[in-house]
């Protein structure tokens, strides 16, 4: 790694570890909320597809809370601007993001692997266990992606707000919190077509030993092409002005 | 065309121009400048130095002309490797202390922080490891121009160094500024403070609505036009006479003498009985008004 990555890492990681208001609900709420919902409701296999869940519910909100957050500040703050005139790759402060996201990532997920441990008797294979963290690796572009067109569009001021505004209603139309089975069918024939079931989904499929869909893909695939574009189009608007 | 010397001008832009929107920020901006000198970027609110500036730095490109940093094509990697920068303003992550942005900027530029040093230079040995959060804004401007040199940099740009200085920081900091010139960096800084240019630059470039009007070197401007600031007391009901032209502000006497010499002879040869006379160089933006009107006459 390079000594100016190492630097760009170091200062995100020491912004974001002084800033409760990040990783308190990035990396705890996900494992706190399994505790409260997901843990306690049924037998094995319920509480691993829970876990699972509430895995890619954490994945979901770094993307969304340090992508889409950081982003919208970047636009507005004179500390970004001057960062620009530093020497170093202008791919190396996104590759040192991406490099602290997978931090916040994999201690939320851990997280919730850890109380799922220890409050209920799931027992997982390795192969299982690693095509969960394949999901997990895999859910982290698409969610980076819809962060960083969230934090385009949005002020900094707004971007908490509307953060949380797409989040938490992704988070239960994709069956993140309830299981689709239990939608009313008309909240059911929308979930289907969101990014957050189409995660789900894949976790799932790792958990149940089942062969990921490509509609899955297909639909993952087409969210991030639709953020993708967004971030293009608002900062071609914004190079006009 | 590309020769020597050209490639050893720490920055040398010729023709640039840069629009927003319908507005033309800049249209007609050369300068350069000299290794081991400073130059003073000066103009009015909203003549075009910031734009200038900021395309200096390599944060906008712009519409038309070049401009080259020791060869290099401004903003490209290796003319950031050698350059630092304080832009007008400045914020910093609250959460950050300044020690640990003096070893984020060094790291970036692949050096060793030479924390202790920079805070002595700019007044930081007391704020080095409080965040930045409380600090006030001659703190944070402090904080900004200890950055600018973090890197060990060949040419740094300061925009507006001393805004939000106290008396002392602003000393300070011109002290710091001209040491790192005399040791054979180069410095683009904008002010509006006459005095600060005159304590640090070497040469001006002077840009009025987005257009350069003047560049010269500030000794080569006082010797093509050696005028001097006369003032002196006069008793009371006692008026100069009138081929002196002089004012009065209420206290004492004033006039612009261009040959100093000849008209203290003629003073004294008129017997005006003046006292407590005072010759002092023109001030440098009384000087750049009295050369563009004598260019504007020509």
């Amino acid at each position: 790694m390079s000594q100016h990555l190492r630097a760009e890492c170091s200062l995100i990681l020491t912004i974001l570890f002084r800033q409760p208001g990040f990783w308190v609900p990035t990396v705890l709420f996900p494992a706190m909320l399994y505790a409260f919902f997901g843990a306690q409701s049924g037998d094995g296999n319920w509480a691993a597809n829970a876990m699972a869940s509430f895995a890619i519910y954490a994945v979901l909100g770094v993307g969304f809370f340090q992508f889409g957050v950081s982003v919208a500040q970047d636009r507005e703050s004179t500390f970004s601007t001057w960062q620009r005139s530093l020497p170093g790759h202008p791919a190396t402060p996104w590759i040192a993001r991406i490099m602290t996201s997978l931090v916040f990532v994999t201690l939320a997920v851990c997280l919730v692997i850890a109380v799922a441990l220890l409050m209920t008797d799931i027992a997982l294979s390795a192969s299982t266990w690693a095509r969960l963290a394949l999901v997990c690796l895999f859910a982290t572009i698409p969610a980076t992606v819809m962060g960083i067109a969230l934090g385009s569009v949005s002020s900094a001021r707004a971007a908490v707000p509307i953060a949380n505004l797409i989040f938490l209603p992704l988070a239960y139309l994709g069956g993140l919190w309830v299981p689709p089975m239990f939608m009313p069918t008309p909240i059911a024939a929308i979930s289907e077509w969101t990014p957050t079931r189409a995660m789900g989904e894949l976790a799932w499929a790792a958990i149940n030993g089942t062969a990921w869909e490509p509609q899955q893909m297909i639909i993952l695939l087409g969210w991030s092409l639709i953020a993708v574009a967004v971030i293009f189009v608002s900062r071609n608007y914004a190079t006009r002005l | 065309m590309t020769d020597y010397n050209f490639k050893e001008y720490p920055i040398r832009a010729i023709g640039l121009a840069k629009r927003f929107g319908h507005v033309n920020a800049v249209s007609n901006v050369n300068l350069k400048v000299t290794p081991g000198s400073a130059l003073g970027l000066l103009g009015p609110n909203g003549a075009g130095k910031s734009t200038t500036l900021s395309m200096l730095m390599g944060l906008s490109k712009p519409d038309a002309g070049e401009i080259l940093v020791f060869g290099h094509e401004a903003g490209s990697t290796p003319a950031r490797q050698i350059t630092g920068a304080t832009p007008q303003s400045t914020d910093f992550p609250d959460q950050l202390t300044p020690r640990e942005l003096l070893r984020y900027t060094a790291a970036c530029y692949g050096k060793a922080p030479k924390t202790e040093d920079l805070a002595a230079q700019f007044g930081l040995q007391a704020l080095l490891d409080r965040r930045v959060a409380g600090f006030s804004g001659g703190e944070i401007r402090r904080v900004a121009l200890a950055l600018a040199f973090a890197g060990e940099p060949a040419l740094v740009f300061l925009d507006e160094p001393t805004t939000g200085l106290d008396v002392d920081a602003q000393e300070g900091f011109r002290v710091a500024a001209r040491a790192y010139v005399d040791q054979g960096g180069a410095l683009v800084l904008t002010s509006h403070h006459w005095h600060e240019i005159e304590a640090i630059c070497d040469s001006i470039s002077l840009i009025d609505q987005g257009e350069t009007v003047l560049n010269t070197r500030i000794d080569d401007m006082r010797a093509r036009a050696n005028i001097k600031h006369l003032s002196f007391d006069l008793p009371a009901r006692t008026v100069p006479p009138e081929w002196m032209q002089a004012t009065h502000d209420g206290r004492r006497w004033h006039m612009i003498a261009e040959d100093a010499d000849s008209i203290l002879r003629q003073m004294i040869a008129d017997n005006l009985p003046f006292q407590d006379l005072s010759l002092e160089p023109l001030p440098l933006d009384a000087l750049i008004k009295h050369i563009r009107r004598e260019e504007t006459l020509q």
